[in-house]
């Protein structure tokens, strides 16, 4: 690692920026005065695209956040040291990845999110992914199952098997994954307050499939700073929902090796309104919050944050995103560095991962969507992140169906296997323009992590409102821009089409509810009651211990729940009673 | 002097996505309207009843978990059971093409998806309330 402080930084002797800065202003005063005089030169004038005066008086970035110029020239990277600021790939600070060499040992997964109805249809659908080549499903559960709450309870009325499948009890997961080969096929959800549950929920499976859990290759995203900062599915308040998080981190690092207990997501505080820069300084606040949950299980860092990362979102401005990876990994190396005292690449390398801008998919003309994901895809692949989710065309419409969402997820395989995109480890690097954003996004997104450290840390800035706050304020500016006309969004204020051809989307199972709750009346009664009342009444001592501060683990305890058959919301409604419910501050 | 028009904004049911709603809140305190906005999972009893005490005349409900058809249903018989037949519910979130009519049919004045101007729904709301002034 090259850490030394040199005297000069940037790569070019004086004489060579001097030189620059002549050229420069030669260049303004010369073509660029001469092409904006107000006229067109013959030059010029044969194409009807070609306009006298500049588009926008001032052109930036896609969250605003920078001013853009004219051209980029080596005074931009004069004050970059090419080794020390920009490296190597695979060495700290990882602003050109984090894997030597780049994507030349790498293969895209299919890797979908899937789940809707009851097991039956989510069931089917499982199965045509895997015979279409998925290696990775992750479920997508409905909200009352992310909420802990059963089928039949009142709040879930018509929205079981919604947006997501409902499992109740270890019986449903077991019918969803029936025939699926679990051994080979990564799997986990994206739900992110009832995460030792969905730990003990697949540990069950495997043990119910005759499998040692540890074959298993489970991801969860179990991420409940998500939830209070865009998504809205919390249940407790943050400091419980963290520590039962990280129940889980503490469980996997000792006894699941192959399981991965977490990842931050930033992908919905910056579709709610949150600028690039404000994404990485959060996300990073985030994760640090999380390693230190960890360490207070006696977990060390260098044994959580290789099974840590920071998923992201990819927004439209190409240019600001690619900046945007290579600073947030550099921002990390370098935050982390001065946190842990260490130096441990172990440590220090930040994997990012995507699900690129759903927020920026239109329900106007659909198909434009396939365009904007491809350049959401290709900006994330040339900043060198190493997990890509794609959301499906008609997504803002209705759930994907199995042809827009396969359709989707090559986006990645096609500019990876056919475009020569990862030829080469961080393509873009050493570019003026490049490293410069880099650079002013790092320095941006440093203010914004100082800001939540003083305020107390990720927890605190949630439990004040700052993040929601920060988001609404984005979002508002956002709708304004669109509305005004000032920002394009092509068929929704520009090329808008009076009659929009129809498109088929995905139908619902609108059967799902009632058999959902007659299937969860059918366990209630043939289970073994004593049984069940046991392992409940072990989470609630568990619960309590926690309460009263001097914590155990609550995965064991909620895998005999589970192994009991004892439903999700009788299992989340004891730990309800012991934690109460998280009260938000409202604010619009 | 002239009364300011009362709006609720609320999110119905367990869907948490609020940025929808949060704008259009703030979109119609803009254009000077006085709105409520409840934060998230309020059923349709909590609903009628802010409805009630702040004596709103419209209701906008956030709905983007397909959950709509049952909700609004449930939340317009609430509004007539409970003498707030006159309240209009207007709509916004994702909503198929195929439930637009239904909803409609039910009694909901107006569905808004996404891509909707902030203005549109401003006017939408400022008609309703001069038509019903002049029923």
């Amino acid at each position: 690692m090259s850490k030394r402080k040199s005297k000069r930084k940037g790569p070019y002797n004086s004489e060579f920026v001097e030189r620059c800065k002549i050229e420069l202003k030669r260049w303004e005063e010369g073509p660029v005065k001469d092409r904006l005089c107000g006229e067109l030169k013959p030059q010029f004038s044969a194409y009807s695209s070609v306009l006298t005066e500049e588009t926008r008086a001032e052109f930036r970035t896609g969250s605003g956040d920078f001013s853009i110029k004219r051209v980029y020239t080596p005074l931009d990277i004069a004050d970059i040291d090419p080794i020390e600021d920009i490296g190597f790939p695979g060495e700290y600070p990882y602003t050109r990845g984090r894997d030597p060499v780049g994507y030349r040992a790498f293969q895209w997964p299919l890797n979908f999110y899937s789940g809707f109805g009851s097991s039956e249809s989510a069931h089917k659908r499982y199965h045509d992914l895997v015979a279409a080549g998925a290696t990775e499903i992750l479920l997508a559960l409905d909200l009352p199952t992310q909420l802990g709450l059963d089928s039949d309870h009142s709040l879930a009325e018509g929205e079981v098997g919604k947006v997501g499948l409902a499992l109740n009890t270890l019986d449903d997961l077991e019918r969803v994954m029936d025939g699926l080969p679990l051994a080979s096929l990564h799997i986990g959800t994206i739900a992110n307050c009832i995460g030792p549950w969905m730990l003990a929920m697949f540990h069950a499976l495997g043990e119910a499939n005759h499998l040692d859990p540890k074959q298993l290759r489970v991801r969860l995203q179990n991420d409940p700073f998500k939830e209070y900062t865009g998504r809205g599915t919390y249940v407790f308040p943050p400091g419980v929902a963290i520590d039962l998080a990280s129940d889980v981190v503490e469980y996997m690092c000792k006894y699941l090796p192959g399981w991965e207990p977490q990842y931050n997501c930033t992908t919905t505080m910056r579709w709610g309104g949150c600028t690039a820069a404000q994404e990485v300084g959060f996300g990073i606040a985030n994760l640090i919050c999380y390693v230190e949950a960890a360490q207070r299980k006696g977990i060390k860092p260098e044994e959580v944050v290789p099974r840590l990362n920071l998923h992201m979102s990819t927004d439209n401005d190409f240019f600001e995103e690619i900046s945007k990876f290579r600073a947030v990994r550099r921002l990390w190396a370098k935050t982390a560095s001065e946190r842990f005292k260490t130096d441990d690449p172990r440590i220090l390398g930040l994997r990012v991962t995507i699900f690129t801008a759903a927020n920026r998919l239109t329900a106007q003309e659909p198909f434009n969507n396939i365009i904007r994901t491809t350049a959401h895809v290709l900006a994330s692949i040339l900043g060198g992140v190493e997990y890509i989710a794609v959301p499906a065309h008609d997504e803002a419409l209705a759930l994907p169906t199995f042809e827009s969402t396969r359709l989707a997820n090559l986006t990645k395989n096609i500019l990876h296997d056919e475009c020569f995109v990862g030829s080469t480890a961080d393509p873009l690097g050493g570019s003026y323009f490049i490293e410069s954003l880099t650079n002013q996004i790092e320095e941006k997104a440093r203010d914004w992590y100082d800001k939540v450290e003083a305020l107390g840390g990720a927890v605190a800035a949630i439990e004040k409102g700052f993040y929601l706050k920060e988001m609404a304020e984005g979002m508002y500016r956002y709708q304004k821009e669109v509305d005004s006309g000032e920002r394009t969004v092509i068929g929704v204020n520009r090329f808008v089409l009076e009659k929009e051809p129809a498109i088929n989307i995905f139908k619902g199972d609108r059967e799902a509810e009632r058999r959902q709750t007659e299937r969860l009346n059918n366990i209630r009664q043939n289970r073994d009651k004593a049984q069940v009342e046991k392992a409940l009444a072990e989470v609630r001592r568990v619960a309590n211990t926690k309460a009263a501060g001097k914590g155990e683990n609550i995965v064991p305890s909620m895998l005999e729940a589970v192994r009991a058959y004892a439903t999700v919301g009788e299992i989340f409604g004891v730990l309800r009673e012991v934690f109460g419910e998280f009260q938000p501050v409202v604010i619009t | 002097m002239k009364k300011n028009i009362r709006v609720l904004i609320a999110k119905p049911g367990l869907d948490g996505h609020e940025s929808g709603a949060k704008v259009i809140a703030r979109a119609l305190r803009d254009a000077g309207m006085e709105v409520v906005y409840t934060g998230l999972r309020q059923t349709p009893e909590t609903i009628v009843q802010t409805a009630l005490q702040e004596s709103v005349d419209i209701i906008g409900l956030s709905i983007l978990s397909g959950a709509h058809n049952e909700l609004c249903s449930r939340i317009l018989k609430l509004l007539n059971e409970n003498g707030l037949g006159e309240v209009s519910i207007i709509v916004g979130g994702i909503i198929p093409r195929e439930d637009i009519s239904i909803l409609k049919e039910v009694g909901v004045k107006g569905v808004f998806g996404p891509g909707t101007k902030m203005e549109t729904v401003v006017e939408f709301v400022k008609n309703l309330v001069k038509k019903k002034a002049q029923a």
